[in-house]
């Protein structure tokens, strides 16, 4: 074994502090990457050549080639054309209707990011559970986790696949093909779900229709018979002020009745006559006016009788504004990279911007329905938006956040979904029938969609996810830098003169397991990097087949279940009314049962 | 109808104004039965209480939180006395127990050093030197109390409506001003002014509720609806849930209870 060299200490140094800093989040973990690819190069571990060479690895071009793929399939609105005919072959059970659209995520899931594809399936999702009435809870863990899963068909389903042949090439090791992975993956996919259908009951919550949020289903509960959940509908109160109401008082303003009785104004009349539709907080009420509310109905009777206002039988200014056909509420999940996210809700200001008005928010077990603008919006939160389905359109359209709508008045664009299905279908066709790199073949495919107008060039530009992209060309360098200094060499040697003589498969379960623990604490691409080039040490010390070392990493990195930390689970958290609790239980089973899955496909396919 | 709080320093004579106030505004006055009431309320003795809020805090006050505490019970105690107005309450800090509320007329009554000295010296009986430094170690005790929790000068004046130092004028000219004040518009009850009022005594008894536990927590109410920040990203650790349960069935005036956490407190938070 060589001897410890300064290099080797400054590379661990180097590892550990990239460890600690994607631990405690000080700073982003993108931003980690960045300062590893600067540091590095600073400190000799690395040419300045090789900081860089990540940005233009076969590996960041591939992802950005599949963003650009999935962002061009999402603007297609075939997902929802997707559905109808799913569930029609899922028939009417839930486990039916789970497994049919856990296979359909995961096969999506398995061309382009997986993230990409949980948020694409979101809004389908909720309106699966409003149409068949499934808690969203049964369904939004089985399929996070099959898009996840499914990120293990092929070799660009995920990012530390993608990764994994450019983590090859300084050990001139053979490269996997596309669909090397795809036994493996369908088979933890089919084991995913069969976890699901078979012992759903005893580790899925059992949520009402409502996801099992006391607080938010109480309040429903309480607005009385007007709710129909399966329509998104939600109760209003029609009330009027009277001639005298701001004699003698201070004014009272929309945002005032929020904050006082919790109801939220939806229209209002401002004189002489003009019916408003979602309001301003700052609009004053007025007297001899009419308004219309929604909230709980002992709420509104508080209001009315405090405010001195009277809340009439039924809806009568404002029965055709507010019907059903024309508005209504939606539960809108803040997406990821949403232009939401980190701003307050008065700071977003939905009513003066988008004329839909936030009745309330929903995070970790708590449903905030009082001075809900100070809150400060994160990816995965729900909004319960309020507006005219013409208004939520437009909101829908900008992406920031992932909801459904009434399907009569959803977009489609069907010319463009073709278009998408042709592009990706070519570029599948170069890289397996005639072998060219998978970066210039997903590229293809990817400029094939921008000049065919799927998407323009824009919004290809607008879709590439920077923090990806820079997370994974600045950990590059430290894979380089752990194999170069011999870094990698040395703690492989130490682990393995500790744990003695092994056979390949403990082995391989071992790496396994610590593929699995790395990439709970830190994100799959850093345990990647880490990872490889010390496991193909290992392997090659151990006599086993480096090849196989690296396939357990660049897979047990996807095997991110027992935390809501993969960006999926972070997801679906919130919709899904999750507890971390619900994550562990589910999650360790699927883990255990992925470990075992893998090492056994592994086994059986290359005999190992 | 408005509060009145009478500030003073030890031997200043303010206990004499703050009765001829009450007697001629027929007013209710209240100073030790707020100390008695959350006594008896939250199991506390009476002198323990008094020292919270009268001494400044120690070094390891600064840990145990017990002072914080005990100030979270006094305040309480003393928001229930007053939601009713028509109230001289000449008891220790109640210019800063009663921030936030609308028709409070502030008053701080001070004297001449040397009445003060000769006060003391015929009522304890000792000499004009101890006198002297009794008087100053308790004025000195008031300050450090004020900063330390509230990071305040008790002689600052601009924490004041009024300030009145008995010396020329004489006690009778002191509630002559203090009434008329107490008659102007700015310190009349409003239905809004009386609803704050009110809210205050709930987002206190909740503080109360919750502060030996989580003494770092702040606490707001409008109209009923208690807001309760915490600092850091996750509200919803299990103790803190289970402990608001229980506040939203024992604590009375809650309409609607929600955490919000990772939010700057608003300055009126308690």
């Amino acid at each position: 074994m060589e001897p410890l060299t300064l290099d080797m200490i400054l590379v661990m140094s180097m590892i550990g502090l990239a460890i600690f800093l994607f631990i405690v989040e000080w700073v982003r973990v993108d931003v980690v990457a960045i300062l590893m690819m600067v540091s590095l190069p600073l400190l000799h571990l690395v040419s300045p050549k090789e900081a860089f060479v990540g940005l233009s690895s076969n590996a960041v071009v591939s992802i950005i080639a599949v963003i650009i793929i999935g962002a061009g399939l999402d603007r297609t609105g075939m997902i929802n054309r997707l559905v109808a005919p799913v569930l029609k072959i899922a028939g009417k059970s839930s486990s039916g209707i789970i497994t049919a659209i856990s296979v359909t995520v995961a096969i999506i899931s398995s061309f382009m990011q997986n993230i990409g594809a949980a948020a694409l399936f979101l809004p389908a999702i909720q309106r699966i559970s409003k149409m068949r009435n499934i808690p969203l809870s049964r369904l939004l863990m089985p399929i996070g986790f099959s898009a996840i899963l499914g990120g293990t068909i092929t070799l660009v389903g995920c990012s530390p696949l993608i990764l994994l042949n450019d983590l090859l090439t300084p050990f001139n090791l053979k490269p996997f093909g596309l669909f090397d992975v795809t036994p493996i993956g369908l088979a933890l996919v089919a084991s995913g779900i069969l976890c699901f259908v078979v012992l759903g009951r005893f580790i899925l919550p059992q949520g009402d229709q409502k996801g099992g949020a006391e607080e938010s289903s109480a309040t429903l509960a309480a607005a009385g018979e007007k709710i129909t959940p399966d329509t998104g509908e939600i109760a209003f109160y029609e009330l009027s002020t009277p001639d005298d109401f701001t004699d003698y008082r201070d004014p009272v303003f929309v945002e005032d009745l929020r904050r006082r009785y919790l109801v939220n104004v939806v229209a209002i009349t401002e004189p002489p006559d003009y019916k408003v539709i979602s309001p301003l907080p700052d609009v004053e009420v007025r007297s001899g006016i009419d308004l219309a509310v929604s909230g709980d109905h002992k709420d509104v009777r508080r209001m009315a009788s405090a405010e001195g206002m009277h809340l009439k039988e039924t809806l009568e200014i404002y029965k055709d504004s507010l019907s059903p056909q024309a508005s209504g509420s939606v539960e809108a999940v803040v997406a990821p990279r949403s232009m939401f996210a980190g701003r307050s809700l008065a700071d977003i200001n939905f009513q003066d911007r988008y004329h839909v008005t936030p009745l309330s928010v929903y995070r970790h077990e708590e449903t905030y329905r009082a001075k809900i603008g100070d809150i400060v919006v994160q990816v995965g939160d729900v909004i319960t938006l309020y507006g005219t389905w013409k208004r939520l359109m437009e909101l829908q359209k900008e992406g920031a956040l992932l909801f459904s709508l009434p399907s009569d008045v959803e977009e489609m664009r069907p010319e463009k979904a073709l278009w998408a299905g042709f592009w990706l279908i070519t570029a599948l066709t170069m890289i397996m029938g005639f072998k060219i790199q998978l970066s210039v073949s997903l590229m293809t495919g990817a400029l094939g969609m921008v000049l065919t107008r799927v998407l323009n060039i824009d919004e290809a530009y607008q879709a590439v996810d920077w923090r990806t992209i820079f997370l994974l060309a600045g950990l590059i360098p430290l894979g380089i830098a752990t194999e170069k200094t011999g870094a990698a060499a040395w703690i492989a040697h130490t682990i393995l003169s500790v744990i003695g003589d092994v056979s390949p498969i403990v082995l391989l379960m071992v790496i396994g397991i610590l593929s699995t623990l790395f990439t709970l604490v830190i994100s799959n691409v850093g345990a990647t990097v880490l990872l490889v080039p010390l496991v193909v040490n290992m392997a090659i010390a151990a006599h086993t087949d480096p090849r196989m070392a690296a396939l357990v990493v660049g897979l047990a990195t996807s095997n991110s279940f027992m935390l809501p930390t993969h960006q999926v689970n972070a997801l679906y958290m919130g919709p899904g009314h999750y507890r971390t609790v619900d994550f562990i239980k589910a999650g360790a089973l699927v883990s255990v049962v992925f470990l075992v899955v893998m090492i056994a496909m592994i086994s059986l396919l290359y005999g190992i | 109808m408005c509060i009145i709080t009478i500030s003073r320093g030890s031997f200043s004579m303010g206990k004499a104004v703050a009765e001829q106030v009450a007697r001629r505004l027929n007013y209710q006055l209240i100073s030790r039965e707020v100390l008695l009431d959350a006594g008896s309320r939250f199991n506390i003795s009476e002198i323990k209480l008094e020292k919270a809020i009268h001494d400044a805090p120690g070094i390891l006050d600064r840990y145990r939180q017990s002072k914080q505490s005990y100030i979270a019970y006094i305040r309480s105690a003393l928001m229930e006395r007053i939601t009713d107005d028509n109230v001289v309450y000449h008891g220790l800090a109640g210019h800063l127990l009663l921030t936030g509320i609308g028709h409070v007329l502030k008053i701080r009554i001070s004297a001449n050093m040397e009445k003060r000295i000769a006060i003391v010296m015929e009522k304890e009986g000792i000499t004009a030197e101890a006198a002297r430094h009794r008087i100053q170690e308790d004025d000195n005790q008031r300050r450090k109390w004020t900063h330390s929790l509230y990071g305040q000068d008790p002689l600052d004046a601009s924490l004041y409506d009024l300030t009145i130092c008995i010396d020329k004028l004489s006690i009778d000219h002191a509630v002559d001003f203090i009434c008329q004040a107490a008659e102007t518009e700015e310190f009349q009850s409003t239905p809004r002014n009386i609803q704050k009022a009110r809210d205050m005594a709930v987002a206190c008894r909740v503080k109360a509720a919750l502060v030996d536990d989580f003494p770092n927590v702040g606490v707001t109410c409008e109209y009923g609806n208690v807001l309760i920040y915490v600092k850091g990203r996750d509200p919803a650790t299990g103790k803190l849930t289970r402990k608001l349960k229980d506040v939203r069935e024992s604590v009375p005036g809650i309409n609607h209870l929600e955490t919000h956490a990772g939010i700057e407190f608003p300055l009126d938070a308690v």
